[in-house]
């Protein structure tokens, strides 16, 4: 039997808990700073443009494609080259108002036809969105991503208890947002399909706070003496072979998907393996954290609410 | 082997032939017009792989509202008219000055330039009788403002509801209609939210001539032209003067008609009320919102039009007999064929104006009474090729009818067929290098036990294409990214119940009951853990379009065939294994 993690092992996580929370805590404050200060470069889906991927004779160096295009009145663009340099393709993003956008293909075409061949150039793929929809986009995007917690908070909620849904909703908030911040760092355009990656995280993350969570549960009711903390990091070191090994799989693929997946989903690929990492993370140390809180939170008011209780129906008795 | 194991064995093996079928034509890559294969239906795939235009449309609702908020109003008045009630003035409300009746808050979060209203002044004594005739006959108005003897009129919710829903229906139609004249194969056009219509024309070639088919409203409008209300170099002399002293002007990459609505708005009050300028084009003028200057004739209209596209019943390119060059010539219904016959009749040696999409194309004299319904337009200048081209594009589009209202482009996606076809090569070698990796590491980490994991995951892959293929989902990059990815969160449901097999054998049980528990045990975890990525999943594809969309579908997909891969398959390969196992008692379970 070939084990990562020898069984037996006991890592003491939970005694370093309020460590990673400080971290965590740090780094989503990190990163609502750096989102007001830096802010994230929304790609052209939400706030409006054109994006037009193109391919031109390996003669054309980046200057001569940009001068061509300014000579020929493609507005406001930025040329920017992508993938191997014998492939000689070039990203051109474009600002300008909706008449001039929605042309901005003919526009690009008839600047190359003046010095090429038909064949010697390819438009590969065009997008353009306008303002007004980029605007749509953009909060009907965020709104998905605040359902898609709602629905994880209520399923929690049902599945194990209210003790157990504070922490997977707050381990998913903390991943997307260091997540969001990654993109704050590096200025990688955010777009519909950073978005969608970042909404199938908040699945797969939750997936790895689950199994977490069941063990925690199922180790309280094999073990009714133990202490809350003592489970937790019981439950978490029974399953940490299962979720490093996991992460691990998941994580290979979407490097594949990076690594060999071409430009178009590149960003997408890479949004996963961030996510990954960081929720992996949050599911061993930040989910079943909030549980211990939780915990002690409900027994301090259970405590309270029965002293009360044990009060009036002292003097109902009399 | 029990009977038991047979069953379950049986299911998987059906379940192996239906996919193996279904994924044949998609994988073999079959000419389906050729081939003898009995299965005819391959993977849909996204524009995003195959090329082609995807659309959002958004349609300019205060326009339209605009038009019908006046066209009720007109014939209210009529009908006012024929009951003998004076009416002083009608016309479009430009600036309130009634207070406000039934407020705007009958209509959802609208301002003013969403809630036009239509004005009509009358003698106050006969307030009553004006209200009660409102009431009874049009239930499409509600009285939005009323002071001394003037109402002013807005729609009613209900009608607003009814608009909007035929105006969408009667769009999608319409583009419907033009795309077939176009040629594409499986073209969707649907309505999106309330405003919106999305088009995708998979394989298109010429975009930008499906763009400009699409795209343009094709209202074809005959006005008289108010010749007696301001000579034409008046009217020359207004707009010049207009332009100056507001400033106004058209420039390159403008909307035209954007052009035109200033000017009109800056002429209110200094051209009958009755009228509105519009302007010939001299160059460019089919393509009358494309961003091209060159010189432009005003002419006094009124705005009235006499008669419309509606009433065609045909339109075909033809050729002038004079200087050989193409046109549209046209031929109307005959209800269409009365109404000119009588609009020419009472006009004679008044002009015509003959305006499409706003523009005037040509303003003759009406020399005689015309019957018979036939006219032409005559296209803007430029080379014979052009001249054909457009000529072919207008008869379309006039034989298709006009949209109702106009559509802005306000999301274009095209995806040229290389970069299609580089995607899907990229993908595919993505998912299988992802593939590789994973299965090489589960068969290190868990010997035997791994090889049926693997052959679960082969299935688990064969099964989504196929349920793919059945369903008739659309196959995107992101969707193949979404398969990869089921690989490797399957891997997942693989992993819990193995190691929850070697928990129980450490706790010292035999193979058989361990593999039992595991199974037992993992499944309610791999229920919730999917679950809750199916919620996600679900969110996603509420939200997402396109090839968002298509990943989500394959997530979704994906979580389902692994739980069956994952608990079911699994366990009858399981089964196989440890009744062979216990033919051989020294050797352990390989795990």
């Amino acid at each position: 039997m070939f084990e990562i993690i020898k069984s037996g092992t006991q890592f003491d996580f939970v005694r370093r808990r309020h460590l990673f929370a400080g971290v965590s805590l740090a780094l989503v404050l990190l990163t609502f700073v750096l989102f007001f200060t830096k802010g994230l470069n929304y790609g052209i889906d939400f706030t409006g443009g054109a994006e037009v991927q193109l391919h031109v004779p390996t003669t054309w160096d980046i200057g001569k494609l940009r001068s061509e295009l300014e000579t020929g009145g493609v507005p406001s663009a930025k040329v920017q080259q992508i993938g191997l340099p014998e492939e000689s393709q070039y990203l051109v993003r474009a600002q300008g108002d909706d008449q001039s956008l929605s042309r901005v293909s003919q526009t690009i075409e008839a600047v190359l036809s003046k010095t090429l061949k038909e064949g010697e150039f390819e438009i590969l793929r065009t997008s353009v969105v306008g303002p007004a929809a980029g605007e749509s986009l953009r909060t009907s995007g965020f709104l998905s991503m605040l359902y898609a917690l709602v629905c994880i908070l209520i399923y929690v909620t049902v599945r194990f208890d209210a003790r157990y849904s504070p922490g997977a909703v707050l381990a998913l908030f903390h991943d997307t947002v260091i997540t969001m911040g990654v993109f704050i760092l590096t200025q990688k355009p955010f777009d519909l399909q950073i978005l969608a990656a970042i909404l199938a995280l908040i699945g797969y993350s939750n997936n790895d706070t689950i199994i977490v969570y069941d063990r925690v549960r199922e180790t309280l009711l094999l073990n009714p003496k133990l202490s809350i903390e003592e489970s937790v990091n019981r439950a978490i070191n029974e399953t940490l072979g299962r979720t490093i090994l996991t992460s691990m799989t998941t994580f290979l693929t979407v490097l594949a998907l990076w690594a060999f997946g071409g430009k178009v989903i590149e960003d997408f690929a890479f949004t996963l393996m961030v996510g990954i990492i960081v929720g992996t993370y949050s599911s061993m140390f930040i989910a079943s954290s909030v549980v211990i809180w939780m915990t002690h939170y409900y027994a301090r008011k259970e405590a309270s609410a029965s002293a009360k209780a044990g009060g009036s129906v002292g003097s109902a008795v009399v | 082997m029990g009977r038991s194991w047979w069953v379950r064995f049986g299911v998987v093996v059906l379940a192996v032939i239906w996919s193996t079928i279904y994924v044949i034509p998609t994988v073999g890559r079959l000419d389906l017009e050729k081939t003898n294969f009995p299965f005819k239906q391959k993977i849909n795939l996204g524009l995003d792989l195959q090329g082609g235009l995807y659309m959002v449309l958004g349609v300019d609702f205060n326009k339209v509202f605009k038009d019908v908020v006046l066209r009720q109003g007109a014939s209210l008045v009529s009908e006012l008219k024929d009951e003998g009630i004076t009416i002083k003035s009608s016309g479009v409300v430009t600036q309130s000055v009634s207070s406000a009746v039934e407020t705007a808050s009958a209509v959802v979060g609208a301002d003013a330039a969403q809630d036009p209203l239509y004005f009509v002044e009358f003698d106050a004594a006969k307030r009553d009788a004006v209200y009660d005739l409102m009431k009874k006959r049009f239930w499409t108005l509600r009285l939005a403002g009323e002071s001394e003897g003037r109402f002013e009129l807005g729609l009613s919710r209900e009608y607003r509801l009814e608009t909007r829903e035929k105006t969408i229906g009667q769009s999608i139609e319409v583009i419907r209609n033009r795309i077939d004249e176009f040629g594409v194969s499986e073209p969707v056009i649907a309505s999106q939210g309330a405003d919106r219509i999305v088009v995708e024309l998979p394989g298109v070639k010429d975009v930008n001539r499906a763009k400009d088919l699409i795209g343009r409203t094709a209202k074809l409008e005959f006005k008289i032209v108010n010749d007696e209300g301001m000579e034409a170099g008046k009217v020359r002399e207004l707009v010049a003067q207009a332009e100056n002293e507001k400033g106004i002007s058209y420039k390159e990459g403008d909307k035209f008609s954007n052009y035109v609505r200033a000017i009109n708005e800056a002429l209110v009050g200094k051209i009958p009320v009755d009228s509105e300028i519009a302007f010939d084009r001299l160059d460019g003028r089919v393509a009358a919102e494309s961003g091209e200057t060159g010189v432009y004739i005003p002419y006094l209209l009124f705005s009235k039009a006499e008669l419309t596209g509606e009433e065609l019943e045909d339109a075909q390119v033809s050729f002038d007999q004079e200087n050989r060059t193409p046109i549209v010539s046209f031929q109307m219904n005959p209800r269409g064929a009365d109404l000119f016959d009588r609009v020419t009749g009472e006009h004679i040696q008044d002009r015509m104006a003959i305006v499409l999409d706003g523009i005037v194309h040509s303003a003759p004299v009406i020399q005689s009474r015309i019957s018979g319904g036939r006219g032409q337009i005559t296209l803007g200048a430029g080379n014979s090729e052009r001249q054909m081209a457009e000529a072919k594009d207008l008869a379309i589009v006039l034989r298709a009818g006009a949209l109702p209202a106009q559509l802005d482009f306000l999301e274009q996606r095209v995806t040229g067929p290389s970069l299609g076809q580089d995607s899907i090569r990229k993908g595919a070698m993505a998912s299988l290098v992802g593939s590789l990796l994973v299965f090489a590491f589960i068969l290190f980490y868990y010997r035997l036990s791994g090889a049926i994991a693997v052959l679960s995951l082969v299935l688990n892959v064969m099964f989504v294409l196929a349920c793919l293929v059945g369903l008739e989902a659309t196959l995107t990059l992101p969707g193949i990214a979404g398969i990869a990815l089921t690989v490797g969160i399957a891997v997942d449901s693989n992993v819990v119940i193995y190691e929850r097999i070697r928990e129980e054998l450490r706790a010292g049980r035999g193979a058989a009951s361990s593999v039992e528990a595991g199974f037992q045990k993992a499944f309610r975890t791999i229920l919730d853990a999917n679950v809750t990525n199916a919620a996600a999943a679900i969110v996603l594809m509420m939200y997402g379009t396109g090839p968002i969309k298509g990943f989500a579908v394959t997530m979704l997909i994906g979580i389902v065939t692994t739980l069956f891969t994952a608990v079911f398959v699994c366990k009858v390969m399981f089964d196989a294994y440890l009744k062979r196992l216990e033919k051989n008692p020294s050797a352990a379970l390989s795990i």
